[in-house]
């Protein structure tokens, strides 16, 4: 057996060279910190999501129909007449939700840990791309099951591009082939939504990866193990504080997947709509052009940003502004690296206004997310009996999307006028289990 | 470590189901339903509420009679003979038989298919529905309801209930007087008690319509838990195995 | 520096192999729901039920076809002229005697592969490729054959069978027409999906 094995092995070697080195490189002999924290789970949880999506999604293309009058039938037909059907939606459907979860922490820890600077920008603004397509892949996604949710919120979303000067009407109509959301809307989106999109995922997840074994991982102390002392027990050139990938980390990785999957399983199979919110109430009511639902809102991960489009009111005759905002508020995040002019990485030794107002970032961006959701014109009437509503959540929500962007403006000013008093970062990593 | 570990996944779990159902109560919050979707005695009540007062209107184009019979615990005998009165074959769909056309001169609307019902209105707004009739000669077809004002369905299970007057309170100047209770002015066949158990039946037969995988999905979802969660803990032994390599080398 | 004789390698061979075999077969279980989506769905088995057709406009030698899951089914309304000419063609044939029991029920298996002699049900996919053989129904010369008694001829592959479904030799079909399930409901109706014992 072992023979065959190395016999099916040198078979490979004499016509791929190049694929033991390839696989050395980024699995066994990439030497990783050995002081990877929680936080690091998520970007091997974004990938496993990544392979469900892609997975699902396939299976469900071979019932689903992409034509205005049977998406919604065929996805209700998924649901009960194909055998296991039902698991396959849901696995995507819940996936689809998870992936946000996961990306979302993912980049708080990029932001907490410094991940994001020198020299690793290039690894950031490759994943700030892959958030922006995972975003318009998220959305078209939403289109298909062509419920009144999906109708609205493709009508909703479209219209952001009619605040563009000039050609915003124009643009609209061509985006969706018709006048309002229509056959040939769904069907372009279904194309760009199981193909194009997902392709070019892949791409920038494969490049994102090469980017980040380039320069090596971060780690939450922010600490260069690179440049410290070198040799441990696997390579003596290697550097001390840091251990191969496989089987170190694949093992770890493993045994956060099992974790991460028993919580998706329950999910599934207990709380496949999460009360609404994975799954919406309104988009089991088939598209219907003529009735908005009375709650129209975006699906939970769209929710910040919505909510900082609705905050900003329109003046000067354009509602650009809100677009503009939604969109600065992506496009600030992705030039952090530049923004930051922070020398320590991690949260752990910088200073204390740093710390704070990454707090505020936090709680702004959930704080927002509830604006968004409608969850704070529900809770306003409850505390406070009496208080007008849309005055009430105008003033937060604002304060809130204040919050969000004066991060930025203060973590520059904050670090490139020289305000910031680190504390001393330690030569070695260090380890607390 | 593995105390850690354990308790954290108890605790993630334990978030998850207390999150999720409290994230359920979106929107106006109305008496719970309390159907039970895992009790077929009560589905097959529903369904026998649903075949002789609902399906003369409203279809379930999305159930079959053949899947809902093995579901429900009937055979197809007593589906076809006691449930399916359309003549539509056993495999097919429950389509009502009520002309679209005729729908609309009465109603003023086609009623709506009943398939996804309890999912795009949740099983509270149901059973509070079909409790909250009212006679109010003021509507066209003589009927209104407090959950759902100006509805435009008459009672259909007014024999049960018997007729229900609203109470109106005092009203302000301008204004129409707010409905403050109902009350049964003539007694229907059913006891107030029986009625609500029997749209409780009717809310939860349609609950199960309008997903029927939810009943196969939380029996396979115990064991699939149960498996993954052995799997988790055998990972973390590994993990643990694995890394006494690197907790050795500081 | 840990010396390696602190590692148990037998305890770490042993839940690797232990982690692989039951992450394994989670993984296959995984994989069976994907498998059994590509069967045959509700709706397909729903548009599989019985059907029952009405024969009574079919007249002698007279051929039509019905759809039953999907398949064409032709039942044909043969002639005692037509049912004469089956006997003398047995020398001709591949498998006369319908002894291949998976292309007829137990009640078709006799000279004139039906329940009534005179009633022909028959799926109409040529037992070769699946094509949908054409009905020739003259005893005449054809082309093909210039000893024709009557039967099916394929176009694709010029596969002949009989007027009993009975394939020739030296054609590139290997077996009879299959005969589906059926039975008569009265004279003038028969239920194509439904064995005679079951109805009963």
């Amino acid at each position: 057996m072992a023979n065959a094995f190395s016999r099916i092995g040198d078979w490979f070697n004499e016509r791929a060279p190049g694929l033991m080195p390839a696989y050395r490189k980024h699995m066994t002999e990439y030497y990783a910190p050995k002081n990877f924290n929680l936080w690091y789970y998520f970007g091997s949880l974004a990938l496993l999501v990544l392979v469900n999506q892609i997975v699902t999604g396939i299976f469900l293309t071979m019932n689903y129909k992409t034509s205005a009058a049977e998406a919604f039938n065929s996805v209700e037909y998924i649901m009960r007449d194909v055998e296991w059907g039902w698991l396959i939606r849901y696995m995507h459907s819940t996936g689809a939700s998870l992936f946000f979860v996961v990306v979302f922490l993912h980049m708080f820890r990029g932001i907490m840990y410094g991940s994001f600077k020198k020299p690793r920008e290039l690894v950031w603004i490759l994943g700030m791309l892959i958030f922006l397509v995972l975003m318009a892949e998220a959305f078209m996604g939403y289109v298909l099951p062509w419920g009144n949710m999906s109708f609205w919120g493709a009508k909703v979303i479209i219209s952001l591009f009619g605040t563009i000067p000039f050609i915003g009407s124009t643009l609209v109509e061509w985006i969706m082939g018709d006048f309002l959301p229509a056959d040939a809307t769904l069907n372009r989106f279904f194309a760009l939504h199981v193909i194009a999109l997902p392709l070019v995922l892949l791409l920038l997840v494969v490049l994102h990866l090469f980017a980040l074994h380039e320069v090596g991982s971060n780690n939450p102390d922010g600490v260069d193990v690179k440049h410290g002392p070198k040799g441990n027990r696997w390579n003596p050139e290697k550097p001390i504080d840091a251990i191969p990938f496989h089987p170190y980390y694949t093992v770890k990785d493993l045994f956060g997947v099992g974790f991460f999957i028993t919580i998706a399983a329950f999910i599934i199979f207990f709380a496949p709509t999460f009360g609404g919110w994975f799954l919406e109430h309104d988009n089991f009511t088939p598209a219907n052009n003529l009735v908005t639902p009375s709650h129209i809102k975006p699906s939970w991960y769209f929710t910040p940003f919505y909510a900082i489009l609705r905050m900003i009111p329109s003046f000067f005759g354009t509602a650009i502004w809100g677009v503009i905002g939604m969109f600065g508020a992506i496009l600030l995040l992705a030039l952090l690296p530049w923004i930051d002019k922070g020398e320590v990485r991690s949260v752990r030794f910088r200073g204390l206004g740093f710390r704070i107002a990454l707090g505020v970032l936090v709680f702004s961006f959930l704080a927002l997310g509830m604006v968004g959701a409608g969850v704070t014109s529900e809770l306003i009437p409850a505390w406070f009996p009496g208080a007008d509503v849309t005055t009430w959540e105008n003033a937060f929500g604002r304060l809130m999307v204040l919050g969000y962007f004066g991060f930025f403006v203060f973590v520059w000013i904050y670090t490139r006028f020289g305000f910031e008093k680190t504390k001393p970062v330690p030569e070695r990593v260090t380890m607390h289990d | 470590m593995i105390k850690r570990y354990l308790s954290s996944l108890a605790l993630a779990l334990g978030l998850a189901a207390v999150v999720a159902p409290a994230f359920a109560e979106e929107g106006e919050s109305l008496p719970s339903a309390g159907t039970n979707v895992a009790d077929q005695a009560s589905l097959q009540r529903g369904a026998k509420l649903f075949f002789n007062y609902c399906v003369g209107c409203h279809s379930l184009k999305y159930v079959r009679y053949s899947r809902m019979a093995s579901d429900l615990g009937l055979s197809e005998e007593e589906v076809m003979t006691n449930l399916n009165f359309t003549g539509a074959k056993f495999g097919e769909p429950v389509i009502s038989h009520m002309p679209e056309a005729s729908a609309k001169a009465w109603f003023g609307k086609a009623p709506p298919d009943l398939s996804l019902e309890a999912r795009a209105k949740g099983v509270d707004f149901i059973f509070n529905y079909l409790n909250a009739f009212y006679l109010d000669p003021t509507r066209p077809v003589g009927w209104n309801n407090t959950v759902f004002p100006n509805a435009s369905m008459p009672n259909p299970l007014w024999e049960l209930q018997g007729l229900q007057v609203a109470v109106h309170g005092a009203a302000k100047p301008g204004e129409e007087a707010a409905v403050e209770k109902l009350t049964i002015a003539q007694p229907g066949r059913m006891t107030p008690e029986q009625f609500r158990g029997a749209t409780r039946d009717l809310t939860a037969f349609l609950e199960y319509a309008a997903e029927p995988a939810a009943l196969e999905r939380r029996s396979v979802g115990i064991w699939v838990i149960l498996f993954l969660a052995g799997l988790t803990f055998l990972l973390y032994l590994l993990k643990h195995e694995y890394w006494k390599d690197v907790h050795d080398s500081h | 520096m840990a010396n390696e004789e602190v590692v148990d390698h037998g305890r770490r061979r042993f839940l690797t192999a232990t982690t692989a075999v039951v992450g394994g077969a989670g993984v296959i279980a995984a994989v069976v729901p994907f498998i059994k989506s590509w069967e045959p769905s509700a709706r397909a088995k729903a548009a599989g039920a019985p059907v029952t057709v009405d024969i009574s406009a079919i007249e002698a030698g007279q051929k039509v076809t019905f759809a039953w899951r999907s398949l064409p089914v032709f039942v044909v309304n043969r002639t005692t002229d037509q049912l004469a000419q089956l006997k003398g063609l047995d020398p001709r044939l591949l498998d006369p005697s319908s002894s291949d029991t998976g292309q007829q029920p137990k009640y078709a298996t006799n000279p004139t592969r039906s329940i009534k002699p005179e009633w022909l049900v028959v799926i109409g996919l040529c037992t070769h490729l699946g094509c949908v053989p054409d009905f020739v129904p003259d005893i005449k010369p054809e082309p093909f054959d210039a000893n024709w008694k009557g039967g099916f001829f394929c176009p694709c592959h010029k596969s002949r069978y009989d007027l009993a479904g009975r394939v020739f030799s030296g054609v590139p079909a290997p077996k009879n027409l299959a005969v589906p399930p059926y039975h008569f409901i009265d004279d003038s109706h028969i239920q194509i999906g439904v064995d005679p014992k079951e109805a009963g």
